[in-house]
């Protein structure tokens, strides 16, 4: 007969033994890694610099997502979509130009993932350049942080990952100059999708990357909106400030997605408004009708790009990487086999070859107060998080600002939003 | 990887030896008073997935992958040290997410707790808090080291047969660019022989080569061989199935062992009887078309035995009591269950809902009050029928 103590856990626990079993060969985070810094936080959860206690010591950025929750309840509705994405896509690939993903830990319901460490990022090359040194990335240094992003892609693009999230802050460079694109946690495989594209996320990309196609409502998109995203990228870097800097109309109260009329428009400065030799498709995208009626540029792309990219190549890379039409903007792998590489100066695996130390953009700060713990997330968070109120299963959760504080963020990441950049903020909207 | 099995997590970590399946059983075997029935188990429980996916509406894909899940976490762990039941739930749940279907977790437990409290099941209580399928979920995730995009046969077959018509089941919104798992351009000539020409299936017959590959997670295929091998014997059953496309074919002896079982699984999923529109256009060579895959044969065959010795034990299992309806056949065993002996010659979830909560209840007795558990030694030798299971 079952004694009283053996029914009642195959009543009421009946995992008891499994997980005793597991709790006693786990090896906790801390006993694995050293915490050296918190680095930046973001709706996801928040990162922190480390150091391994075995191999060697070496320097890792640690990835704590924080629970997901619903409303003000905690009540713990498992993994977030975005985390296993992040960790399902990130065990599959491996490349130089992405960031490496070195192991998960599972411990106490939050998700830690532990990445190689990047010391610098593509906005904190933006704001050195801008801010401390006042003077443009050089030629040799735009190209290879290009054409290692472009490598990166292509790698991406050939495992049919869509990035779905390329921008400055997500774009990282190691201490010798190798670049790693990171934070795939909007990232989708586009093999054979159960579900079309546009069911899952809403909103996908922050909204100065995102592609005419997306801000036209299309439903299914393709890797062609990464690489709108990498011309938007080169663009910053060539000028030193984001080209197309609209104001995100936010989602109403119905989570209707709402006509992106301003980033449209500071698209449209630049480039013209296009019409259907530009983008034959453009009659058939759902917010045509509305965009008819907006004011109607010419293209000026030749006079920006003569006083921020120097020479016919890198006028011509970035005209076909802006191409209004997704079935003819250049893909990642044509882009790669550009002129503009080939010629002199051509980019060097170490971005920061060619230049001096001392214009090195300085290494990421870390701040000591809130990681030593790294504690469950802590009360505060709430107060951060103006749209907390609306999360939604799923990971699903409302824009708001700060959330572009990623991964890679930024270089001053200390406090909890205040290094934001530039007026405006980045905004992503993140939807499932 | 999406595009390349052979750089897997799948292909990498996940197709183990005979030994390490039998390994892994060992602590069942220990707790079980038949080691026989432990056989059936499989069957029973990719049955219990498919229903609990089919009331959450789960695309085929999404059902597979959860049976892989489930698969590879009984890798590492015993039935009896665990709880099964929650297991599944968890496994659906996750699985869902892997394939970019979500569900919300409320509605995994709701129905699972309706699915595992029928009689057939034992009746059990299961937790409605949500908690502790999160909880499971954090697990399963870590036992199966967070590799969580799965490749399936699905994807060969359908590159490898031309579709006749439309195929509800199978063509998907999204990049068409792409044939198959090593079909495409980048890997091609792997096994791709001659480069040309697909096999021409009547929809009726694709659909039963679909369903054998449905069938095929009954068993442990899923972690012994790769997909596309698992797809290519799925053809080559289908072939037998359908002999309008060899009108003189010579009997073959697996026909007679198992087709009529093959078949009546079959069309139990697909609409039209497989035999009567069996009509191709053009005469094909199925032999030809075999032996110009660049793949091996002898694999081929050993999976296409496995496919038929699991429907011989499948014969002997009777799903149908436990369709939870009163009224409709109450089985014959339902006395002799409690007693531990099947009646009537068939197994049925009942009785090995009974075998399965006695083992565990060995197990809780060995265990009280807990010592300081042993970790069992896992997977010792992955790598050793590797190259043969790669075909």
């Amino acid at each position: 007969m079952l004694d009283e103590w053996s029914s009642n856990i195959l009543q009421h626990d009946p995992m008891l033994l499994y997980r005793h079993k597991r709790d006693g060969n786990h090896r906790s985070v801390t006993s694995k890694y050293e915490i050296l810094g918190f680095i930046s936080s973001g709706t996801y959860g928040r990162v922190y610099k480390a150091r391994s206690l075995s191999e060697g010591g070496t320097i890792h950025a640690i990835k704590k997502f924080k629970p997901d929750k619903e409303g003000d309840v905690i009540t713990y509705t498992g993994i977030s979509q975005s985390a296993i994405r992040e960790i399902a896509l990130n065990r599959e690939i491996d490349h130089e130009n992405i960031v490496a993903l070195k192991e998960v830990i599972l411990e106490d319901k939050s998700i830690y993932m532990v990445f190689e460490y990047a010391e610098h990022d593509f906005l904190q090359v933006i704001h050195h350049h801008s801010q401390t040194l006042r003077a443009s990335i050089t030629l040799t240094v735009l190209k290879s942080l290009t054409y290692q992003l472009l490598n990166g892609l292509v790698y991406l693009h050939s495992c049919h990952i869509l990035h779905r999230d390329l921008k400055p802050a997500n774009i990282l460079i190691t201490s010798a100059g190798v670049v790693k694109i990171g934070d795939l946690g909007l990232a989708r495989l586009i093999y054979e999708p159960l579900q079309p594209l546009f069911a899952g996320d809403k909103v996908v990309v922050t909204i100065w990357y995102r592609a005419p196609e997306l801000l036209m409502g299309a439903k299914h998109y393709t890797k062609a909106i990464d690489c709108w995203a990498v011309g938007c990228v080169l663009a910053e870097l060539a000028s030193l400030r984001p080209i197309f800097k609209g104001e995100e109309a936010k989602l109403d109260s119905k989570k209707n997605v709402p006509f992106q009329r301003d980033q449209l428009l500071k698209i449209f400065e630049v480039l013209g408004t296009p019409d259907e030799n530009d983008w034959p498709g453009v009659v058939h995208m759902p917010e045509y009708q509305s965009m008819k009626r907006l004011d109607h540029f010419q293209s000026q792309l030749v006079g920006w790009c003569n006083s921020r990219i120097r020479g016919p190549q890198g006028y011509d890379l970035m005209r076909r990487l802006f191409m209004y039409d997704p079935d003819t903007r250049l893909t990642a792998k044509d882009a790669l086999q550009h002129k503009w590489f080939q010629d002199e100066p051509k980019p060097t695996w170490n971005a920061f070859q060619t230049i001096p130390q001392q214009q090195i953009p300085p290494h990421r700060r870390i701040t000591q107060d809130e990681a030593p713990s790294m504690m469950p997330v802590p009360q505060h968070m709430s107060q951060q998080g103006v749209g907390h109120a609306h999360m939604v299963a799923f990971g699903q959760s409302q824009s708001k600002p700060g959330s572009s504080a990623s991964f890679a963020s930024l270089s001053g990441g200390g406090g909890h939003y205040g290094a934001q950049s530039g007026g405006n903020g980045r905004k992503k909207a993140r939807l499932g | 990887m999406a595009a390349d099995f052979w750089v897997s997590s799948h292909y990498e970590r996940w197709i183990v030896d005979r030994a390490t399946l039998h390994q892994a059983r060992a602590e069942d075997i220990q707790f079980a008073e038949n080691p026989e029935y432990l056989d059936y188990l499989p069957i029973y429980f990719a049955n219990l997935i498919t229903k609990l996916g089919k009331k959450l509406q789960f695309r085929q894909r999404i059902i597979a992958t959860a049976t892989v899940f489930f698969r590879r976490f009984y890798l590492k762990n015993s039935y009896c040290e665990t709880d099964p039941f929650t297991v599944i739930a968890a496994c659906c749940y996750l699985a869902a997410k892997a394939e970019e279907s979500p569900v919300h977790i409320k509605v995994i437990v709701a129905e699972s707790k309706s699915l595992f409290s029928q009689e057939s099941y034992g009746s059990r209580p299961f937790s409605s808090d949500n908690g502790k399928i999160a909880e499971m979920e954090f697990y399963l995730v870590d036992d199966l080291e967070c590799d969580l995009v799965v490749f399936h046969p699905y994807r060969t077959l359908l590159s490898l047969c031309k579709k006749e018509a439309s195929d509800s089941s199978s063509s998907e919104e999204g990049e068409t660019e792409d044939l198959g798992v090593g079909i495409g351009p980048d890997d091609g000539p792997r096994y791709w022989g001659t480069g040309d020409g697909q096999l021409e299936f009547t929809p009726a017959a694709l659909q039963t080569a679909w369903s054998i590959i449905n069938d095929s997670y009954r068993s442990q295929l899923c972690l012994l061989y790769p997909p596309h091998l698992i797809a290519i014997a799925a053809i080559y059953l289908t072939f037998i199935l359908h002999p309008p496309t060899r009108p003189d074919s010579s009997p073959v002896a697996a026909e007679h062992i198992s087709a009529d079982g093959a078949r009546r699984r079959s069309s139990r999923q697909a609409h039209n009887p497989p035999r009567a529109a069996a009509t191709p256009k053009k005469p094909q060579d199925p032999i030809a078309f075999l032996a110009d895959l660049n793949v091996s044969l002898p694999a081929v065959a050993a999976i296409a035995q496995e496919i038929i010795s699991m429907y011989t034990l499948w014969d002997r299992y009777s799903e149908d009591s436990m369709c939870g309806v009163p009224g409709v056949g109450t089985p014959s065993g339902e006395g002799a269950d409690a007693d531990g002996g099947p009646d009537g010659g068939h197994i049925t979830p009942s009785f090995l809902s009974a075998v399965l909560l006695r083992m565990r209840e060995a197990r809780v007795m060995d265990a009280s009050p807990i010592a300081p558990s042993v970790s069992r030694p896992v997977a010792v030798n992955k790598r050793l029928e590797r190259a043969q299971a790669a075909g």
